[in-house]
């Protein structure tokens, strides 16, 4: 297929044939032009701009003054932003523990389900709350903390458990769990539906073959299942450190990185530093860095997490 | 008690205490939605004891100025990354040229640079170019983010086209622009839907963006527009119409997910083609 070319239907005269070519080339490099006119100004060039900067004190107009790693250096001594770090990694992993979890159960529950249908049925329930905007998610969530009139608060009163009420994202010891514990039980989301396809891809003849064997459920799950989504779960992995990197936007709706900075992630940050602080330079380099930990991250993962095993067949 | 049911039973329990536990707040909020002030009051937990519809128009009034933003924003955006991107992709999947792999590279390579590693240089670069407080400060960002993985996706779809149907058009003296318009565009419908749709949700969902380019309150989209509708709420306790607005926000995907279903998981699930 990649042999095709739109050159190779016309018929080709000596001479003519090279004109026409260079003809021909010059349509593709035109017809590419928005698509790389685009990126290079609203991708490539702040990137490197990004990059650039990292190593600069910028306010983003007149100063600007090279000041080497200092702006890395300044990241080490700064306690809020090795607070911040430390955060991240709690979200990070507890995100992790989770996405291998709870939806692989999910996954797992509704491709052995019998009824196709059902199975069908619960597929689609499980995608409907993906549909919800991101932040009226947030939104019930805030209103599930919510100090006074709360959902948990109020569920607390009628166990008869209303001592433990409190103010959840407004308590220094809790506000980063409860955060955490945001989109509980998990199972709605694209993890469930990646993990579900993954099974759903399994050859029937091998889930058979296994269990001719005499293999149980369970050892069939362990031994057959986990082994041929590999894929999936290293896809989920990158995904889940990806997303915990980059993503504020929970942190800042729900806490604004408070009480105090307890619940402060670097991204967070690297914002307030640029659009509060005017400190251009320093939010570039925190850029950089989390730029730089998400490409060896992604590449250990991709280097060292076993992929799924090939099944190629009799 | 068939046996298929019979197998499927204990699944079922955890499947559905799972979908209970998930879709309950759901469940909340569209119920209080309902509610009068003092209807929620005293009876938090109950069914609503008489439809409060005015929640509805309250909430509609206030947000409806942001649902219409989004709008705009993204089916554009979603337009915009279809038009451009289905083009550099026909060419990377139909052209033969020299630089052709290097430039395909080359857009690749952007998948791995995150978003906050542009934001600043971004939003200078927005600020500079004149564009805030316009929807192009959004739109043209969006194009050229969307169109990347976009153009990944419909390369290689259009690139698994039979060639003798372009081939049997070639000879009937069908020009370049003919064959993406007439055959490659018609037989990509349903990637071209999942790719719509999948954008569509995105830039829908995205905050941090607009809330840094886009300082007037009237062209706020609805994710930063709704964040600040329900904080006015948040303290108060006549959640009825901040619940109303989270219902009206709502309600654009939820019409287009119904709509377009099957294009709609297929597009969730098309991460999995990165892997």
């Amino acid at each position: 297929m990649a042999q095709s070319t739109i050159a190779s239907g016309a018929p080709r005269e000596p001479g003519v044939g090279l004109l026409r070519n260079i003809l021909r080339r010059k349509e593709a490099y035109l017809l590419l032009f928005p698509s790389f006119a685009l990126v290079f100004i609203f991708n490539y060039y702040p990137a490197a701009s990004a990059l650039f900067h990292s190593v600069f004190e910028w306010n983003g107009a007149n100063v600007q003054r090279f000041i080497g790693l200092g702006n890395f250096a300044a990241m080490l001594k700064d306690p809020t932003l090795m607070g911040s770090v430390a955060n991240l990694v709690r979200l990070a992993l507890f995100s992790l523990a989770v996405n291998l979890t709870f939806p692989l159960l999910a996954g797992a529950l509704i491709f052995h389900l019998r009824d196709l249908r059902l199975a069908y049925v619960y597929r689609v329930l499980f995608v409907i709350p993906l549909v919800v905007p991101t932040m009226v998610v947030l939104g019930i969530w805030k209103s599930i903390y919510a100090p006074h009139i709360g959902l948990l608060n109020a569920l607390l009163k009628v166990a008869g458990l209303g001592h433990m009420a409190r103010p959840w994202l407004g308590d220094f010891k809790l506000a980063l769990y409860a955060i955490m514990f945001i989109g509980f039980p998990w199972v709605a989301g694209m993890s469930t539906l990646i993990y579900l396809a993954g099974f759903q891809a399994i050859p029937s003849e091998l889930l058979d073959a296994a269990s001719i064997d005499g293999a149980g459920t369970w050892k069939r799950f362990w031994q057959v299942e986990i082994p041929l989504v590999m894929s999936q779960i290293k896809l989920i992995v990158i995904l889940t450190v990806i997303g915990a990197m980059q993503n504020f936007s929970t942190v800042m709706v729900m806490t604004n990185g408070g009480p105090g900075t307890v619940t402060m992630v670097p991204g967070l940050w690297l914002y307030r530093n640029a659009m509060y602080y005017n400190k251009m330079g320093y939010a570039c380099a925190i850029g950089t860095a989390l730029f730089a930990i998400t490409l060896t991250l992604t590449y250990l993962n991709m280097r060292y997490l076993r992929s799924s095993v090939e099944y190629t067949g009799i | 008690m068939s046996k298929t049911l019979k197998h499927d039973l204990p699944i079922h329990i955890f499947l559905i205490f799972a979908a209970i536990l998930t879709f309950y707040p759901f469940f909340f909020m569209a119920m209080t939605s309902f509610k009068a002030t003092p209807d929620f009051q005293h009876n938090f937990w109950g069914l609503p004891q008489w439809i409060q519809l005015s929640n509805y128009s309250d909430a509609w009034t206030r947000i409806r100025g942001y649902v219409i933003n989004s709008l705009v924003v993204s089916t554009t955006s979603a337009a915009g990354v279809l038009c451009i991107g289905s083009i550099s992709a026909f060419v990377f999947a139909r052209f033969h040229f020299p630089g052709r792999e290097v430039l395909f590279l080359m857009l690749l390579a952007l998948l791995m640079i995150p978003g906050i590693l542009t934001l600043v240089p971004a939003f200078l670069l927005v600020k500079n170019l004149g564009l805030m407080n316009t929807y192009g400060a959004l739109i043209l960002p969006y194009i050229a983010g969307g169109q990347i993985f976009a153009i990944f996706i419909m390369r290689s779809f259009f690139a698994s086209l039979p060639e003798e149907l372009f081939e049997s058009a070639r000879i009937d003296g069908a020009h370049t622009f003919h064959l993406y318009s007439k055959i490659c565009l018609p037989l990509s419908k349903p990637i071209l839907v999942t790719i719509a749709i999948m954008n569509i949700l995105s830039t829908w969902n995205d905050y941090i963006w607009p809330l840094v380019t886009i300082a007037d309150g009237r062209l706020w989209t609805i994710s930063v527009g709704i964040v600040s509708f329900g904080s006015q709420y948040m303290g108060t306790e006549s959640w009825g119409p901040m619940y109303a607005g989270y219902v009206l926000a709502s309600l654009p995907l939820i019409v287009l997910f119904i709509f377009t279903m099957r294009y709609f998981i297929a597009g969730l699930t098309s991460g999995a083609i990165k892997a």
